[in-house]
């Protein structure tokens, strides 16, 4: 026995160069107050990658692209407080002769998204690359571009979508810009005094939104210039026109309206939207899915035993003033009022899911209440095409139009 | 659970054939590891359990330690990322320089039965290129096992033992990727692992002076996991990941003779079950960025082969005091052409070594080996078809290897 103890007393040493090790440590990004840093391309790899994708060339001014997080606080329809998040990107490589002026902002809400993956900071966080038009704004355009993700994604996924609820979207934007100047403020980001909205469909009724708020409220914000693109600011026009047409063009898009309105307004959503698909909404509009998951669950038929929204309701709609839908979307409306900020409405002629004469609408409604600057933009005409552009394909040629609008003025007022 | 002192007393090696390493003790250093039916010391817990029955009524220890030079390897070829983008790649990897330790102990038999212990470091590779394209996919892959090996011996009769034990792996891995200005992709990665494993052994004697021996060690997968940190151009987010690579399966078969009770010679035929590692698979506990998949996390085949190695190895007894050992293997790499990879450049190697072990007294003597492993060049052409892109020549690499220690018996 003393001989197998002598032996296990030889060998415990081994036993005791056990210990815990360490961690591999957090990656060393750049450490930041109030925000996240996502992405960051240089303009060496910035241009190489857009050359790689053919939209420049060795003689394109490509700037670098920067991109941060931002979680804020805003306010939904119903007054509640939201924690939201928002992408706020920057160029860099600016010749240094331009840097003492601190960049001009863009306020860029984006179109309509149904899937939380598709919302900015979690594209940036996903792909940690750039992408959309934060790429025109910021990478071409030298803009520091802000995009709120809106309630409903990001970091408020779990609440639902207000959709063309203009109060809501407003709110968004308008937290987020006041959220990002305390940012850049904190982090040595030089901004000026120069605030430009933008935005695409849902985005382009956003920037609408926003840009009312601003003027009628008192944020502490004003507005350089606003291009808001193919937005359905007149959405009463936009509700009559698809509820007396039998078919739906994209049926999410009518069927997110209807449930986004029935959570603001607290109605019962099977009182407009027939079964089954009163029943498959909150399913399908829970941020997993995107447009083209979501439109083959749906109808294509506007009402009847069929259709998406109940004949009872679509009857009602058309006879009863105060048809509480009817009423909220024209109080949703945002093209009966007169902007005094400058006005670009920026639209696709051959636009198949806006019409243009949405935009004209809206100026000559806006002319005629006393704005003196809002004008109507056809990108087509402005790009010198020959060829008329539909809603899906607008987008990019849109973004370019009114970059270029922006730059215009920036160079104007500021000199570069 | 972690082995802190592993990264202090250890880093890893490549050498005999991709990551295993045979030679653990002076003896086997020294005979190239031909070093299975004729072992002697306490390094018999390891080499051949077995033998352990017929060793005399003592306790025998050894500890050593083994200083490894790996020179640099050399490249001179182009990279290919695809059909037009080829590159010159000339480059050079960074030399390292290893301490591993060994410990080895065999008790007194209890009746028929003995049993014994070891600490090894049975395999590892470090390969680190701090420039160019080789850096984009290796600016460092280190895998660093250490062994402990508990192990028994049953003597059956005067002519027939046999042995087995267990093996308690532990393994780290690091794993770094630096596209710099090439890709703008970057990984951190480290992970560790406890595996189990075992070992058989057994020992046929026709004759006093003639050992017939086979050994059998299992094949261990090391699934590391850890964290790794994935940077797409200087912004980095960290994923839990993990990774498995084998420690493979050996068979040894052996046979030595012995003259006059002072001359040895041993032949070993090894077959090393590589073929186990079929493919290098990144896994993350939640998706990574789709920029980063390419790079990190698709499966790269490896498709390896098992091989087989050839050593001979010559023990004369100068004296009482004195012993002499010299050794040959012939070794073969388990890479193909088509896969090899910059972590790894291997090809097939002769390896020599020399040693002395010298009896200070009754119970104690300490012996110095040396090794040397001289790899083939590697010339890969267009023809090999290199699913990672490589056209050009590895050269130098191999390995010098010297080895002290000290054996007491008690």
């Amino acid at each position: 026995m003393k001989k197998i103890i002598k032996s296990v007393a030889m060998v415990a040493p081994l036993l005791f160069i056990i210990g815990c090790g360490d961690t591999l440590s957090q990656p060393s990004n750049e450490t930041l107050k109030g925000g996240e840093l996502m992405v960051e391309f240089s303009s060496e790899l910035m241009k190489k990658t857009l050359i790689d994708a053919k939209v420049a060339d060795e003689n394109t001014t490509i700037f670098g692209y920067k991109a941060f997080k931002i979680p804020y606080t805003t306010t939904d329809e119903k007054g509640n407080e939201v924690k939201a998040s928002g992408l706020f990107v920057i160029p860099t490589g600016l010749p240094a002769a331009v840097q003492p002026f601190g960049l001009s902002m863009v306020s860029d809400d984006h179109g309509t998204i149904f899937a939380n993956r598709e919302a900015p900071s979690v594209i940036a966080d996903t792909n940690g690359a750039p992408d959309g038009s934060a790429i025109i704004l910021t990478a071409l355009g030298g803009f520091a571009t802000l995009q709120p993700d809106y309630i409903g994604f990001g970091d408020s996924s779990e609440h639902y979508h207000p959709f063309v609820l203009k109060e809501s979207l407003a709110n968004a934007t308008v937290d987020f810009i006041k959220t990002v100047k305390i940012f850049a403020n904190e982090n040595n980001i030089t901004l000026n005094n120069q605030l430009f909205l933008t935005g695409y469909s849902e985005g382009g009724y956003a920037a609408m939104a926003t840009l009312k708020k601003i003027e009628e409220e008192s944020t502490g914000l004003t507005v350089t210039m606003a291009a808001p693109m193919a937005g359905p600011y007149a959405l009463k026009t936009m509700a009559d026109g698809v509820l007396s047409q039998p078919k739906l063009g994209v049926p999410s898009f009518m069927a997110n309206v209807g449930y986004a309105y029935a959570q603001a307004n607290d109605e019962a959503l099977n009182s407009i939207i027939n079964e089954p698909y009163a029943s498959k909404l909150p399913t399908l509009f829970n941020g997993d899915l995107n447009r083209t998951q979501i439109d083959p669950q749906l109808t294509l038929d506007t009402t009847g035993d069929t259709g998406l929204f109940s004949s009872s309701f679509v009857s009602d709609y058309f006879t009863n003033d105060t048809n509480w839908f009817k009423e909220a979307v024209t109080t949703n409306n945002l093209h009966t009022w007169a902007p005094e900020t400058s006005v670009k409405l920026v639209h696709c002629q051959g636009d198949d899911v806006i019409p243009y004469g949405i935009s004209q609408l809206t100026a000559g409604t806006m002319t005629a209440m006393g704005a003196s600057s809002v004008l109507v933009v056809p990108v087509e005409l402005a790009l010198g095409l020959d060829y008329n552009v539909t809603h899906g394909t607008c987008g990019t040629l849109a973004y370019k139009v009114t970059t270029g609008i922006f730059a215009q003025v920036r160079q104007v007022t500021i000199g570069y | 659970m972690k082995i802190i002192t592993l990264s202090i007393i250890t880093s890893s090696l490549v050498m005999a054939g991709a990551y295993k390493v045979p030679e653990q003790s002076i003896n086997s250093m020294a005979l190239g590891a031909a070093y299975v039916a004729h072992t002697e010391g306490a390094d018999t817990a390891y080499y051949n359990p077995a033998n352990m029955a017929f060793m005399e009524d003592k306790q025998f220890a050894e500890v050593g330690l083994t200083w490894a030079h790996l020179p640099r390897n050399e490249f001179v070829g182009n990279q290919a990322y695809s059909a037009t983008e080829v590159y010159a790649a000339n480059n050079k990897s960074e030399i390292e320089n290893l301490q591993l330790p060994f410990m080895h102990y065999v008790a007194n038999p209890i009746g028929d039965f003995r049993w014994g212990t070891s600490l090894t470091i049975p395999g590892g590779l470090t390969k680190r290129w701090e420039s160019g394209h080789q850096k984009v996919s290796a600016e460092e892959f280190t895998l660093k096992v250490i062994e402990v090996n508990p192990s028994a011996s049953y003597k059956v009769s005067d002519q027939f033992a046999v042995g087995g034990g267990l093996r308690f792996i532990y393994s780290e891995g690091v794993v770094n990727s630096d596209g710099g200005v090439i890709k703008p992709l970057k990984r951190e990665m480290e992970g560790s692992t406890i595996e189990f494993g075992y070992n058989l052994a057994l020992t046929y004697k026709p004759t006093a002076d003639i050992n017939m021996a086979a050994t059998y060690r299992s094949k261990i997968d090391l699934g590391e996991e850890g964290e790794a940190n994935l940077y797409i151009s200087g912004v980095g987010k960290q994923f839990d990941a993990s990774v498995k690579v084998p420690l493979p399966a050996a068979l040894n078969l052996a046979v030595s003779k012995t003259w006059e009770d002072k001359y040895t010679v041993e032949v070993n035929y090894e077959r090393t079950y590589w073929s186990a590692y079929k493919e290098l698979d990144f896994n993350y506990g939640t998706p990574i960025q789709a920029a980063l998949y390419d790079s990190f996390d698709a499966s790269k085949p490896k498709n390896w082969n098992d091989t087989d190695t050839f050593r001979v190895g010559i023990t004369a007894k100068v004296n009482d005091t004195v012993t002499v050992m010299a050794g040959y293997a012939k070794d073969e790499t388990p890479v193909d052409k088509k896969y090899v990879s910059y972590e790894l450049p291997d090809s097939d190697a002769n390896i020599y070594s020399v040693g002395v072990r010298v009896k200070a007294n009754e119970n104690l003597s300490w012996g110095v080996a040396y090794l040397h492993d001289a790899k083939d060049a590697l010339d890969i052409t267009a023809s090999d078809a290199n699913v990672n892109g490589i056209i050009g020549k590895f050269s130098e690499g191999g390995a010098d290897l010297l080895t002290v220690g000290m054996a007491y018996t008690f």
